[in-house]
């Protein structure tokens, strides 16, 4: 039978915020534990919240970035339930009045752009975090308080890839928006998604199930495409699909089974009594509006648009803020832009890559990346030099003088040229002849002999007009 | 006053708590004072509560001493930092020497319940004191401290105050921080406490009001000085007496005191006129209140799970540590309320039981404004009685009816009250109570200046076991 697959997501992100949601202790990663904690994280007795406003400036971004709307007052929630990592026994949420309701994102894969729904974005707080040792369990509450946004999408995936580049979108969003380090592997940006699959032809949802605490991308689409062959293989034998929480075994790549649904817990939730509603100031909402930052899309579209730069460049590019940003530090200095891009793109990524650097770490000035970008757009250089060059401003060497003097050894004398023309014709009369029987790439075999020779000081654009002229000549005289 | 009379004046009170602490039971511990007298060595006298006593009510975190709110659960509970008030009360110089008994986390209004035993009136030690801030209540009306902080919730200041014979003030909502005061049920708890004259009364409210950040519920409204204006005759006045309340009194000593305090205030040149509430919401406060802080009251007490703090009892996993530290940290009773608070807020019956209930608060508070409207204070009866002998207590049903329960409309409401001594019932003290607009404490206190002078009853103290 033929199945059709929904898969919605949740995602849980953390605010890098100074201090923590309700209190205000600091947020910091890596420390002691249990060093960045106050009597209001650890919920002693007597202890109350106060609403951390740049997390709700910061919510608040992100509301606008998915193009949500906001609701002006920000009421929260208890949300209640026992478990060791939970110091107050209930966690402060926005359960009935989410800030941010009905935005969406636009998905492009394969060229195709599709539209998925987002439900809602709240405010919470994160939990404290667990750490099982032997017989032991070791609570580190450093975590305890941090701010966390959640942001629900409608159902409207229907595969392990769309999921994935789902929470790539966003990841990347609120990367940019600068709210967050949306660290997967870190826990910073963790997410749950929900799947089911039923047969095409089915108006009815299928039967769904969740996978919990998905840690990186790629593992995003292998639990979704395992998990709908799992479901499907249940439905194909006639079975019935278990409404259950999964995890994702990463060594397996399979999901197994948590817990069943049925246990989930009565959170009686209700309006969180020490925090009155907050009217938010329009003029303020305005504010964070205007001062909001260049998007991805928005700047993958000024790629294209105003730089010229291929659906491709500007696709990898945007993808890491870092190296577009450098990108952006090279604009201002060059207009070069597709030079630019295909010399980041292919020689400094292929640099970094090897060396596991990161753009914020070159030691090249992107204005120095720029004089360079300029020279071989207008040829001062040769393409070949400049490969030679960006090898050593990479290494911090200063672009400016070596342009210069790759400038004055370019062999730009025609007559020199010839006689090395002349040379390099008579020491390869296999290549002539077939050059001569229509082989045309046997004129670029002779310009990578003329470039040794001259030690790649000249420009090969005239070296093979120069042999090609050379050749044609000595035919017509015989 | 010099240091050496300050310290023997501290040293008197902390030996008159001890001293009592045999007929009263109304310390849940006591404080040395010697830490804080080497501090204020160190202030100005010039401050508003230089070297004076005050007891503490034990939901109060002091980090000089052990807080339990009298809750088993609490055991040797000693706090990392210091409720906003308790820094004001340093700050303002005074000493504390007791931290008081209390009902079980306030839950309740006889202050049977507390951990350590009950607390006796000091005017008969077989009666109860009320609660939930009775320890506070009886240290004030034996004499042993001037200045007492209380909580109320429901009427957790005013009916111990009523019981005990002297003032308890519940300002507006909001008018004094909560941080660090364990909650009972945070949409109605008020910082409050107990003085034995109106001038005391308003000297400590500018102590202890204003703006706390850590407290988000509490109000940016300037803070006056109290103590200007009292004793300034009532000419002009509009006060409503609490018809729905004084139609329930029965012929006698408390019915008289009222009528001669309604008299005495025509006299100073108040308009005094009857005012009624809809009795069908009139006699709704319990049970809106015992569902509202109950379900409240269930989530707060959430974070005494015996892994932090407190009473820890071992066991193999988290769940059964919480669940054997909660089963005998708690009282039965208390475990009672937070069952039915929990039961309150399930996702079934959040709409039945909670969510009407916060409806029908806002038509109470809606009628009770109303009927409010167009005066400066309506006043009351606090109680129908005098303080119950504790045998009665004990096995009281709970009653809805609105002489019995009428204090709660001001917590439902926000609006400031107290209760000053009015008289007595059979030896027992009844308190008259006052209440006024939001933030108009200034007002209330104008009337209960008038009132102090009617009665006469000033500085009044019971001395026990002498």
């Amino acid at each position: 039978m033929k199945y059709r697959t929904t898969v919605g997501v949740e995602i849980h992100c953390e605010l890098r915020t100074e201090t923590k949601m309700f209190s205000s202790a600091p947020v910091s990663f890596h420390k002691v534990p249990n060093s960045m904690v106050n009597e209001i994280d650890l919920a002693l007795p007597g202890t109350l919240p106060s609403v951390n406003k740049k997390a709700v400036e910061y919510a608040l971004a992100a509301c606008m970035a998915l193009d949500m709307e906001i609701d002006p007052v920000v009421r929260f929630d208890r949300k209640n339930y026992y478990y060791p990592d939970l110091p107050k026994g209930y966690q402060i949420t926005q359960q009935f009045h989410p800030v941010g309701k009905n935005g969406h994102v636009f998905l492009q894969i394969d060229g195709i752009k599709k539209e998925i729904r987002i439900e809602r974005l709240h405010m919470e707080e994160d939990t404290a975090q667990m750490f099982h040792k032997g017989n032991h369990t070791y609570i580190d509450y450093n975590r305890a308080g941090i701010p966390l946004i959640e942001i629900v999408s409608a159902p409207e995936m229907s595969s392990g890839n769309e999921a994935a580049a789902y929470v790539e979108i966003l990841r990347n969003t609120l990367y940019y928006l600068g709210v967050s380090d949306a660290k997967m592997e870190e826990g910073s940006l963790r997410c749950d998604i929900n799947v089911s699959v039923r047969p095409w032809d089915s108006e009815k949802l299928g039967v769904k199930t969740e996978i919990k605490n998905l840690n990186s991308i790629s593992n995003i689409r292998k639990a979704v495409d395992y998990e709908v062959s799992r479901q499907i293989e249940i439905l194909d034998a006639g079975k019935e699909v278990e409404p259950v929480t999964l995890r994702f075994e990463e060594v397996s790549g399979k999901t197994v089974f948590m817990r069943r649904k049925e246990e989930s817990v009565d959170y009686r939730y209700f309006p969180e009594p020490n925090i009155p509603a907050i009217e938010l100031d329009p003029e303020w909402i305005g504010l964070i509006r205007a001062n909001l930052p260049e998007l991805p899309e928005q700047r993958r579209v000024r790629y294209l648009r105003e730089y010229g730069l291929s659906e491709y460049e500007a696709g990898v590019l945007v993808q890491d803020k870092e190296l577009s940003d450098y990108f952006d530090k090279m604009c201002a200095h060059t207009k070069s832009y597709k030079t630019a891009s295909k010399y980041l793109l292919t020689g400094v990524l292929g640099y970094m890559n090897a060396g596991k650097i990161r753009p914020e770490d070159l030691k090249m000035k992107p204005a120095d990346f720029a004089l360079l970008c300029d020279a071989v757009t207008d040829k001062t250089v040769y393409s070949s030099q400049a490969k030679s060059i960006l090898t050593e401003i990479l290494e911090g060497a200063d672009a400016k003088n070596l342009i210069q003097s790759a400038n004055k050894g370019k062999v730009s004398d025609i007559g020199e040229l010839a006689e090395t023309v002349k040379q390099v014709i008579g020491e390869n009369p296999e290549a002539v002849k077939d050059y001569k029987s229509g082989k045309d790439r046997a004129i670029g075999y002779l310009t990578g002999k003329m470039m040794k020779k001259t030690g790649g000081m000249a420009d090969p654009a005239v070296i093979s007009r120069l042999i090609k002229e050379e050749i044609d000549k000595s035919e017509r005289e015989w | 006053m010099n240091y050496e009379e300050i310290r023997k004046k501290a040293y008197a009170a902390y030996n008159e708590c001890s001293r009592l602490q045999e007929y009263l039971n109304a310390s849940a511990s006591l404080i040395d004072p010697e830490s804080q007298l080497a501090e204020l060595e160190q202030l100005s006298c010039d401050l508003p509560l230089y070297g004076e006593p005050v007891a503490v009510k034990d939901n109060v975190c002091t980090k000089i001493a052990d807080t339990t709110a009298s809750s088993g659960i609490l055991q040797g509970f000693r706090p990392v930092y210091d409720a906003h008030i308790t820094t004001l009360l340093h700050d303002a110089g005074a000493v504390m020497v007791a931290k008081t008994s209390m009902d079980e986390l306030a839950m309740g209004g006889t202050n049977l319940s507390a951990f350590t035993g009950a607390v006796n009136n000091p005017y008969d030690l077989n009666r109860v004191s009320g609660g939930s801030s009775g320890g506070s209540a009886a240290l004030a009306a034996a004499g042993a401290v001037r200045f007492a902080i209380g909580s109320d919730t429901g009427d957790s200041v005013r009916k111990p105050a009523s019981y005990c014979g002297v003032i308890g003030v519940k300002p507006t909502y909001g008018r004094i921080s909560r941080y660090g005061v364990i909650p009972y049920a945070s949409s109605l708890d008020t910082v409050g406490y107990f003085t034995l004259n109106v001038k005391d009364a308003a000297k400590m409210l500018k102590v202890l009001a204003g703006r706390d950040d850590r407290d988000m519920t509490s109000s940016y409204e300037p803070v006056p000085d109290y103590s200007v204006n009292l004793n300034t005759d009532l000419t002009g006045k509009k006060i409503a007496v609490f018809g729905n309340v004084y139609d329930a009194l029965e012929p006698g000593e408390v019915k008289e005191s009222l009528d001669r305090v309604i008299d005495g205030l025509r006299k100073k040149g108040a308009a005094i006129e009857f005012v009624r509430m809809d009795p069908v919401l009139a006699e709704s406060c319990m049970a809106v209140y015992f569902i509202i802080s109950n379900c409240e009251a269930s989530s707060n007490h959430s974070n005494l799970d015996g892994t932090r703090f407190g009473l820890q009892k071992e066991a193999d996993s988290f769940t059964q540590i919480m669940m054997k530290s909660r089963t005998e940290g708690f009282s039965h009773f208390v475990r009672k309320k937070l069952l039915i608070g929990s039961y309150g807020l399930y996702e079934d019956n959040r709409e039945e039981i909670f969510v009407k209930a916060q409806k029908v608060r806002r038509l109470i508070v809606e009628e009770y404004h109303r009927m409010c409207e167009g005066y400066d204070a309506l006043i009351a009866p606090a109680c129908p009685h005098g303080a119950p002998l504790k045998s009665e207590a004990e096995n009281a049903p709970l009653s809805d009816r609105i002489e019995d329960n009428h204090m709660i409309l001001t917590n439902f409401s926000g609006d400031p009250s107290m209760s000053v001594p009015m008289g007595f019932e059979n030896g027992m003290p009844v308190g008259l109570l006052i209440s006024a607009k939001a933030f108009d404490e200034a007002g209330m206190f104008r009337v209960a200046a008038e009132v102090e002078e009617i009665t006469g009853f000033k500085d009044t103290v019971r001395e026990v076991g002498k």
